[in-house]
């Protein structure tokens, strides 16, 4: 390689290098300008309402039998027969799995947290807050419309 | 003007990277100031520019590779077409955005695809930023072969690449729910922000259509026009979407489906319906198509399941 085109290749190298950080800048502004300017999407709370007007969305041919609400309200685990219907919060909008029931039942909880797996490399795991006031897994009569 | 045939003269997309970048922040402060509609969420943003980054990067790296096919597929042209000609500059614009049509179609129809093209629909946003949600991929998925053909017909790939840029850019418009309708004379032939809102949407009446890059005239001319109703806001994102803002994961997660499905295929028939079915193609058809997504809704529509043809079954009907 001669001196000439090797500084050519340098100079290449540098400007892209410069385009690069550039870029990344220009990326971290616009984030910062999004989480500056508040404009979300409206994303309340669940309730069982809303949770039964969510699902029929997501799973509009399974009857929801019983629905619980996590602690904070930014997710829901919901019973359809044999199967649990998952919603979670990411950000400002929902994301929706469903899983079967006895899985839900067994999942692990740590940290106050549901930990929800799926064989889905788009959502191997959610998690949802649990407290005293919704305790997972939910009380008998709940979790067992058939029983 | 002298153009090289190829040697693009320019890059339309690095050229507007500026426009961008200031529309992306017109589109923030104006919808901050509610002046117009627009939704943001950081951490979905920060997502969608980190692709559009690594989808330039990607492009770097495969970029040079597909180039240089191009040219040696050049070699063997049926015409000499002259770059300076502007009827090259018309017919390359109908033919390219042909081409565009076929490309995201195959894009969306086929799994094998789908897995590079997936990433561009996987935010539950739509704003200036989502269109810059571009694909890692797209080298590997081999979908720039079906430009190929333009190359072998005669038009200098120099020609070609400027040509695929233009479209590019001009999609970045249509990527806002701040414009409503344009004229409808616009509509009719112009690929808008309304049709590219419907093609975002995993509403059931609204999936697999509006394929458009710069012209909607394809959709309406092969059966994959359907109009935004008002009555039906679009929801976006992909039937499934994704549980996290993890960029690995959405420029990767589908080839890892397909990989976990080849992984526990049982014959070559089932390895070809994984890879080339349409996505949620299963052997035993436990997961939905969006054929079978749409038929479900249109039965449910119709007062009717598709497992109770009677009627009797009162399946609870979307609101
Ligand atoms: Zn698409
Ligand atoms: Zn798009």
């Amino acid at each position: 390689m001669t001196i000439r085109k090797r500084g050519e290749a340098l100079t290449g190298m540098n400007g892209q290098t410069i385009q690069l950080l550039g870029s990344v800048l220009a990326i971290a502004a616009m984030v910062a300008l999004a989480a500056w300017a508040r404009i979300p999407k409206p994303c309340p709370p669940l309730d069982e309402e809303s949770v039964r007007r969510r699902l029929a969305v997501e799973y509009p041919d399974d009857l929801v039998d019983a629905v619980w609400l996590a602690a904070d309200g930014a997710g829901a685990i919901s019973r359809s027969g044999d199967r649990a219907l998952v919603l979670a919060r990411l950000g400002d909008c929902w994301v929706a799995r469903d899983l079967p029931w006895a899985s839900a039942l067994t999942s692990r909880i740590r940290g106050g947290r549901v930990r929800l797996k799926f064989n889905d490399p788009a959502a191997p795991r959610l998690s949802l807050a649990v407290s005293g006031v919704n305790p997972w897994p939910p009380s008998e009569p709940e979790s067992d419309p058939y029983g | 003007m002298t153009l090289d045939p190829l040697k693009p003269a320019f890059d339309p997309v690095t050229l507007a990277i500026p426009i961008f970048v200031l529309t992306i922040i017109g589109e923030i402060v104006l919808s901050r100031f509610g002046k117009i509609k627009a939704r943001y969420e950081a951490r979905d943003t920060a997502t969608s520019l980190l692709m559009g980054l690594g989808s330039s990067v990607a492009g770097l790296i495969t970029g040079g590779a597909i180039f240089a096919v191009s040219l040696w597929a050049y070699q063997y042209r049926l015409f000499d077409i002259p770059m300076a000609a502007w009827w090259a500059w018309v017919v390359i614009f109908f033919l390219e955005d042909l081409t565009y049509y076929v490309f995201h179609r195959v894009a969306h129809e086929r799994r094998f695809w789908w897995a590079s093209h997936v990433n561009h629909h996987t935010s539950q946003h739509y704003n200036l930023a989502t269109a810059l949600r571009q694909t890692w991929t797209g080298g590997v998925a081999g979908t720039w072969l079906l430009w190929i053909p333009l190359t072998l017909l005669g038009f200098p790939p120099a020609m070609i690449a400027i040509q695929k840029g233009i479209s590019l850019v001009y999609q970045y418009w249509v990527h806002t729910e701040a414009v409503r309708r344009m004229p409808a004379w616009f509509e009719a032939i112009f690929n808008t922000p309304s049709h590219h809102r419907v093609h975002h949407a995993r509403n059931p009446q609204y999936l697999d259509s509006n394929y458009a890059g710069i012209l909607i005239i394809w959709d309406r001319m092969f059966g994959t026009f359907v109009a935004e109703r008002d009555e039906e806001p679009c929801r976006y994102g992909i039937v499934k979407n994704l549980g996290d803002f993890n960029i690995l994961r959405v420029a990767f997660h589908e080839w890892m489906a397909i990989g976990q499905d080849l992984a526990r295929a049982r014959s070559l028939r089932e390895m070809a319906g994984y890879l080339f079915g349409p996505p949620g193609w299963s052997p035993d058809g436990s997961r939905e198509t969006s054929k079978i997504i749409k038929a479900r809704w249109a039965a449910r529509q119709a007062g009717l399941s598709p497992e109770s043809p009677e009627g009797t079954d009162p399946t609870p009907v979307a609101p």
